[in-house]
């Protein structure tokens, strides 16, 4: 009984643990959606303390000055051109390469998957000048088009392994029934995919909504092909003691993630964990 | 080849054989036209955007060009002689790199196994806990680093205002050696959720009846803990650590945000390096060179961690 006593004490003085780092550990997040709605006074009077007049000036200074509605879709549109070619590809290859086992597709995969190795400031220099030359730079499509190349590697990877579970019978009765090697990936094989796929789709959303680099060095010219990220980042640092503006800014741009985690929770920690343990 | 033939048309076995070695070889012909066919967007789009650039690195970086000059100047090897003698902050910054990746990868990982565990443990909004640890890691890294300046600079002294504790009066960005701290800090603080996850999952995986055995074997809790659960958690250290590997390597945004690589030098990173080099200084030769001497040093270190790891796990 004592024991049993020592063990609930213990769990409670856990649980009081983990509250206050828990609590510690968002803080910053906290403050910063607070700052947001304080007014400029209020912020460099006390930038802890809870607003006492919450305003929401900010909010509508900073939408309409970031022009926020058109810098989020454009981001809706580069992430979606982006997932679309990263599944769409490295699903289909990934198909063909365990299918046709052999010294040829070996080569391939090999050739698919080593660029995975290559930190991207190793090329980004050179990457700026070869997409001027092929005129995939300043362009929302055109940076949609360089996320596939560098999305596929990871992707191609984290379907092929997974193929190999899908028995090769299935594709034997489609063929049977008269479907082409397209078709049968197209109707049959692509369906059963979709656990990784939902994988594919966390990762490769998380970061190209995030990303910073890449748009930096081909997209930030011009505000009609902006990232939301590039934005906040020029915004802040043209606000540098504005800091409720700066504030609000950067909630804007957290916000739809927070959101979308908030209730898509449990798949994007699984698609995170799936991802990690096979990549 | 005809004289065989001839002498062994009348064994009609060996004829089918042929015949279906021939369709074999149709078969595979078609095959590889089918593979080739397939990956041949993701081969061309993998091409366009790393094999060609990471190239053209490699004859850059043996050029002298300011990017804007027609054609640049190929000088050889003394882009790398510059590096090496340290006319550029290349070195330096290394030395930051390494250090940071060292000290982010060792406090990564203990505060996420730490917090791994105490959120394994079963209890009531378990997952909003879980949650609340991993939102950082959701958001943008830039966005992450400004938050923190924000803090360093305006949030510190208020806190102290109300907890007078010594530590918050530092000069966290000003001061070089703490700013080191500050940005290992942040670094921490925005992924750790990403290993707390992986270490839950690894910790989940641990069969529940290898540890009765330990509890009626009369294991105490911290033995079950390092005898039993730690060498059964090989392969999450060896994901984390090489994640956390690799993450630190790559350390861009947050420091952009958070210092610019200041005061002085004290948290310029190799990618911050890099990339002034071509995009502030003009010097595209200079940049590619060192854009090459900073992949082969990522790819000595991973491998070699890998390698070490690969050894270690086995030998649990």
């Amino acid at each position: 009984m004592g024991m049993h006593k020592k063990q609930i004490l213990g769990k409670i003085l856990l649980l009081i643990c983990l509250t206050i780092v828990a609590l510690v550990y968002i803080y910053p997040v906290f403050l910063m959606f607070m700052n947001s709605i304080k007014p400029f006074g209020e912020v460099v009077a006390d930038a802890i303390a809870l607003p006492k007049a919450p305003t929401f000036e900010n909010v509508t200074y900073v939408v309409d000055k970031i022009k926020y509605g058109s810098l989020f879709l454009n981001n809706v549109e580069i992430t979606l051109i982006g997932i679309a070619g990263i599944v769409a590809f490295a699903s289909i290859a990934a198909y063909i390469l365990d299918r046709n086992r052999g010294k040829l597709s070996s080569a391939i995969y090999t050739l698919i998957i080593t660029p995975m190795l290559i930190p991207f400031q190793t090329i980004m220099i050179t990457l700026l000048k070869a997409m001027n030359v092929i005129h995939l730079d300043q362009s929302k499509i055109g940076l949609g088009i360089q996320y596939w190349g560098f999305g596929i590697p990871m992707a191609c990877f984290i379907f092929y392994n997974f193929m190999k579970t899908i028995p090769r019978e299935i594709d034997e009765s489609a063929h049977i029934d008269g479907a082409s090697t397209f078709r049968t990936f197209v109707s049959v094989i692509f369906p059963l995919l979709k656990p990784v796929t939902v994988t594919v789709i966390v990762l490769d959303v998380m970061w190209i909504w995030n990303d910073f680099l890449l748009p930096l060095l081909m997209v930030n010219s011009s505000n009609k092909t902006k990232t939301l990220v590039l934005a906040a980042y020029t915004f802040v640092g043209q606000m540098n003691t504005k800091w409720q503006y700066a504030m609000c800014a950067m909630s804007l741009t957290v916000i739809p993630s927070i959101i979308a985690f908030i209730f898509l929770q449990k798949y994007i920690v699984e698609g995170v964990v799936a991802g990690a343990i096979k990549g | 080849m005809a004289i065989i033939d001839k002498g062994m048309k009348k064994i009609s076995p060996s004829k089918v054989f042929k015949e279906k070695l021939l369709k074999k070889k149709k078969l595979s012909g078609k095959k590889n036209l089918e593979t080739i066919l397939f990956c041949l967007p993701a081969i061309l789009l993998i091409c366009i955007v790393m094999y060609i650039p990471f190239l053209m690195s490699g004859y850059y970086s043996l050029t002298q060009w300011n990017g804007i000059a027609k054609n640049p100047v190929f000088i050889g090897f003394s882009n790398f002689a510059d590096i090496f003698s340290g006319k550029s902050g290349f070195l330096t910054s290394l030395g930051f790199t390494v250090r940071y990746t060292l000290l982010f990868v060792i406090g990564s990982n203990i505060l996420a196994l730490a917090l791994a565990v105490a959120l394994t443990r079963k209890f009531r909004l378990a997952n909003l806990y879980r949650g609340i640890f991993f939102i950082p890691y959701i958001m943008s890294m830039t966005i992450v680093g400004f938050i923190w300046k924000f803090i360093f600079t305006q949030g510190l002294d208020k806190i102290y205002e109300l907890i007078p504790a010594g530590f918050l009066k530092w000069s966290w960005l000003g001061d070089p050696k703490i700013a080191f701290f500050s940005v290992v800090l942040v670094g921490v603080w925005q992924g750790l959720g990403f290993y707390i996850v992986l270490y839950i999952a690894g910790l989940q995986a641990v069969p529940s009846d290898v540890l009765e055995a330990a509890t009626v074997d009369g294991a105490t809790g911290s033995q079950r803990f390092f005898k039993v659960v730690l060498p059964l958690l090989g392969p999450s250290f060896t994901t984390c650590i090489f994640m956390s590997l690799t993450n630190g390597l790559k350390v861009f945004d947050i420091i952009l945000a958070l210092t610019k690589g200041g005061p002085g030098t004290a948290t310029y990173s190799t990618t911050m390096q890099i990339y002034q080099e071509a995009f502030t200084n003009n010097n595209y030769g200079m940049g590619s060179a060192q854009a090459i001497l900073y992949f082969i040093v990522v790819m000595v270190i991973t491998q070699l961690t890998l390698k070490a790891m690969g050894s270690k796990e086995v030998a649990l």
